[in-house]
């Protein structure tokens, strides 16, 4: 799996790319982590280019999402793929986190209204 | 903390003479030299210097010559490297000594910066074995760490089938595979009372020691609340309440929760963010089990669960899995995905129920073709009979 970021204003936009496994989450977690104890506090997770998502890759997104709602802070999710998004409609993770089709409507939650984004 | 070399030699010079030539290396605690005069010496400062990585031995002693020490050394101290010190020529001696274990050798007269380029070698040598023990005495805590999850998730969940061989009116059977690494999986069944059946399944996000840690919590608080007799629903509450304290690391688990009414076959379930179960019809018939949309158990602490309610005919089933079937890969990473799991279920439908879940497990292993199973492979099937 591959992790990359991009920074909208405040907002930090963290792009996954392959699979998210039991293996590659634990470097998700690191970054996360990482980011929220450097003060993060906006993070939106585009999923336009993940395949696949397992249990331990929810659990890192809900242990991001219990320390930013500590912070103060908050995460949103966006392009996920139908497989995914049925993923988490099983897990009832839809109903906890907001999810977004598009990256667009991901960025204006956090009151990020820019030209379109650019991927490093 | 000094490399550690021990030097064997009944003649006084070789002593005088490293102790001049390593003077700066000693001094800045880089080497640490111990002396013996003999190999019987050698033996008890090996024994009470615990940390020696090198010896330097002649070869031609009193008490016991250096051939004999090195055949000691290389039983009991295998981790120990030795160099030998013999006359120059000497080679049936040297080829001894290269048998008995001795890593090389350096002749008389010494040249000292032969002498150093051989000690360094040996050292290198020395640590990197130990390095190398190290490493594997990690790797076999590390699977003795698994055996360990294996064992916890093996012990917990029931395995005699029949389990209620008395009852005529319901028949249940799983089966579970775990995964090398052990995910969190486990099912469950009880009588809650003489007409009230409870089964569960569920899935603990992670894997190891503590997915398997977090499943046995989970599946005895789900099976002590059930116990009390509580509807689906209700218990699914009160379990995610306690197991989000327990929550470390924001670790959830998927639980699905029926009960079976034993007499009347109607089945009254909740669920927990769980796949969803099949209701495998009397003649073949298969459809999935109506969603409750809850969500995991231990994310949240105030989560409410809805329950449903459905009526089994005499030869209806419900079957039970976790994604480990589904998300089965074959070589191609390709999924086994639900379409496969239904048309393996449309074969066996009206096979004896241990052969339903039998069939299933083929099926997936067939697919597989050998890839490596990344998750537990767990399947629960129940049959009411009227």
């Amino acid at each position: 799996m591959e992790i990359t970021q991009t920074q909208h204003d405040d907002l930090l936009v963290v792009h996954l790319n392959g699979r998210l496994d039991a293996h590659t989450a634990k470097i998700f977690e690191d970054r996360l982590l990482l980011l929220i104890a450097q003060g993060r506090q906006k993070i939106l997770v585009d999923f336009s280019k993940l395949d696949y998502i397992s249990s331990a890759g929810l659990r890192v997104l809900l242990l991001a999402a219990r320390k930013l709602s500590e912070a103060g802070g908050k995460i949103a999710l966006c392009c996920l793929k139908p497989m995914i998004k049925t993923v988490f409609d099983i897990a009832g993770f839809s109903a906890i986190f907001p999810i977004f089709s598009t990256f667009e409507e991901g960025q204006a939650v956090f009151g990020v209204v820019t030209a379109p984004h650019t991927h490093n | 903390m000094p490399t550690q070399i021990l030097v064997v030699d009944d003649e006084p010079d070789l002593q005088l003479m490293i102790s001049q030539k390593f003077r700066k290396q000693v001094r800045e605690q880089v080497l640490h030299f111990e002396y013996a005069i003999s190999g019987v010496e050698a033996l008890q400062k090996l024994q009470s210097h615990g940390e020696v990585d090198v010896v330097l031995t002649d070869i031609n002693m009193p008490e016991m010559d250096g051939l004999t020490l090195l055949a000691k050394i290389n039983e009991q101290y295998p981790l120990v490297k030795s160099v030998i010190v013999s006359a120059y020529g000497d080679m049936s001696n040297i080829r001894t000594a290269l048998n008995r274990g001795a890593y090389d050798f350096v002749t008389k007269p010494i040249d000292f910066d032969n002498l150093e380029i051989t000690l360094n070698k040996t050292m290198q040598a020395a640590l990197t074995h130990r390095q190398a023990v190290r490493d594997h005495d990690q790797l076999l805590a590390l699977q003795q760490e698994l055996e360990v999850a294996r064992k916890i998730q093996q012990s917990i969940v029931p395995r005699k089938f029949p389990p209620f061989p008395e009852r005529r009116e319901f028949e249940i059977h799983a089966e579970m595979i775990p995964a090398r690494d052990v995910g969190g999986d486990f099912y469950d069944f009880f009588l809650i009372d003489d007409n009230r059946l409870g089964f569960v399944i569920g899935d603990v996000s992670g894997k190891g020691v503590p997915a398997a840690l977090f499943m046995a919590v989970s599946k005895t608080l789900l099976k002590a609340t059930a116990l009390k007799g509580l509807p689906p629903e209700e218990c699914l509450q009160q379990v995610n309440r306690i197991l989000h304290l327990e929550s470390v690391a924001a670790m959830f688990v998927t639980i699905f929760y029926g009960i079976l009414n034993t007499r009347t076959g109607e089945v009254e379930y909740a669920n927990g963010g769980h796949n969803p179960p099949y209701l495998l019809r009397v003649g073949g018939h298969i459809e999935a089990l109506a969603g409750t949309g809850g969500l995991v158990l231990g994310a949240m602490r105030n989560t409410t669960y809805q329950a449903k309610k459905i009526t089994l005919q005499a030869g209806d089933g419900i079957f039970l899995y976790t994604d480990g079937v589904t998300e089965a890969v074959d070589e191609q990473n390709e999924q086994f995905t639900e379409t496969r799991l239904e048309e393996s279920l449309q074969r066996s439908a009206d096979a004896f129920l241990p052969h339903v879940v039998r069939n299933t497990i083929d099926a997936v292993q067939k697919f597989s073709n050998g890839a490596p199973q990344a998750d537990d492979i767990t399947l629960l099937a129940l049959k009411y009979l009227g």
